[in-house]
């Protein structure tokens, strides 16, 4: 007999297991923040290129459109997470055998290996393209953990809240403008503060009690989304 | 004190959707190997009932009991994860098999996958398939084996015979015979059907729009 906190593990596991093997199956969402990924690098590679920002606006300007990108890419390919399983009704199957929370754990999970993906595959080339020289780059990679991290726990919590609505393109828009600013906020601060070598007090410690702000009120908000 | 059989009361059940009355005011009670047919023309709120009784929907009006040993009755969420479910928009995952949809489910409910993979023999499935390449019938036996994977006291069939050969139907008929030998069953049909059980061991439930 396991313990539940072992089985509360499995659950998840299995959810979030479950999730990648369709994604790698069908490349649904893979395929969309590839795509979106990879054409906003070339925008603003084009658009700025290593001499189109000024040297004394590029900290400003740099790290506010990494995370621009990083948004976007996420928003092609986060919100799917709970309105897919809606559309092709293999929610019903999930609501019958699965418990709220090792399903959002799963899910949040997916999401964070999601867009650790995206983060990877867009942070080397925005880096190289404009050619942004990174002070501090530990501190980069603190913010680029912590500040996915809320970008895909926020993004898991209005997906999930959107999930049984109609139209929810645009209820996920309008719902994750309060939710995903504060944390764009202080990643941008944050993402600024490493490529300038500049100090920023707190600001990380911000960044991630959002994040556990986050996480604990998308595990008691889901149960009441979910439940029919 | 001995335990009390599983026993199934619904009293007064209505549901609305939007202006439009789905169901109303329907009672029964179903005990432990009896199965409670529920027959009436499309549109007639079977399946809504039916949805109810799992727990997918909140009745507007009226009350839904179900015991198990305890003789509790168990809360929505409860009756959810122990009810065995068959509809026919009830959908398992296309990009996976057959075996790895129940392995799946069978970890969600932290039951062995062994499960899994003996009902589906049981059902003579192709394991190997993916979901979405199966033909409707063979769908159908999928969506049974989920039902019965964690071993259910109460089965909800909607349906339940749809796209079926005959040989399926009847090697369903005989694994719902062995449920009721200690389980309860609801089934929905639009037109009525003759069952192979004992005449006491049915329960018929007319229903109209």
């Amino acid at each position: 007999m396991r313990s539940p906190a072992t089985q509360f593990v499995s659950e998840a596991v299995a959810v979030f297991a479950k999730d990648w093997r369709c994604e790698l199956r069908t490349r649904a969402a893979l395929n969309a923040v590839a795509l979106f990924a990879v054409s906003t690098l070339f925008v603003v590679g084009l658009g700025l290129g290593p001499l189109g920002v000024s040297s004394s606006e590029r900290l400003a300007v740099l790290p506010a459109l990494l995370w621009v990108v990083l948004l976007f890419a996420a928003s092609a390919g986060l919100p799917r997470a709970f309105a897919h399983e809606e559309e092709v009704h293999t929610a019903t199957a999930l609501r019958l055998a699965g418990r709220p929370g090792p399903l959002f754990c799963g899910k949040l999970l997916f999401e964070i290996t999601l867009l650790a993906a995206i983060e990877i595959l867009v942070v080397p080339i925005f880096i190289a393209m404009v050619q942004l020289p990174v002070e501090e780059p530990v501190r980069l990679l603190a913010v680029l953990v912590a500040g996915g991290y809320g970008l895909a726990a926020g993004s898991t919590l209005v997906a999930a809240i959107v999930s049984q609505a109609r139209g929810k393109g645009t209820l996920f828009a309008v719902l994750a403008v309060p939710v995903l600013v504060p944390l764009l906020l202080l990643a941008i601060e944050l993402t600024r503060a490493a490529v300038g070598g500049v100090p920023a007090e707190g600001v990380l410690r911000q960044l991630l009690l959002y994040d556990a702000s986050v996480t604990v009120a998308g595990m008691m908000l889901f149960p009441a989304v979910w439940n029919p | 004190m001995s335990a009390r059989p599983a026993e199934l009361v619904f009293t007064d059940v209505r549901r609305d959707f939007g202006g439009v009355r789905a169901l109303q005011q329907v009672s029964a009670t179903v005990g432990p190997g009896q199965l409670l047919l529920v027959v009436g023309p499309n549109g007639c709120g079977k399946s809504t009932l039916l949805r109810c009784l799992a727990g997918l929907l909140r009745p507007q009006a009226g009350t839904i009991e179900y015991r198990e040993d305890e003789g509790n009755p168990l809360t929505p969420e409860e009756r959810r994860r122990r009810v065995g479910y068959v509809a026919p928009d009830l959908a398992l995952y296309e990009e996976l098999t057959a075996r790895e949809n129940l392995d799946f489910f069978a970890r969600l409910r932290g039951i062995e996958t062994a499960r899994g993979h003996e009902v589906l023999a049981a059902l003579e499935v192709p394991g190997s398939r993916n979901f979405g390449a199966l033909s409707s019938g063979m769908r159908q036996r999928v969506r049974f084996a989920w039902a019965l994977l964690h071993r259910p006291r109460l089965l909800l069939l909607d349906e339940p015979f749809q796209n079926l050969d005959d040989a399926a139907s009847t090697r369903i008929l005989g694994l719902l015979g062995e449920h009721l030998a200690q389980g309860l069953a609801v089934l929905a049909s639009p037109t009525p059907l003759t069952l192979p059980f004992a005449s006491g061991s049915i329960v018929e439930l007319g229903l109209s729009r």
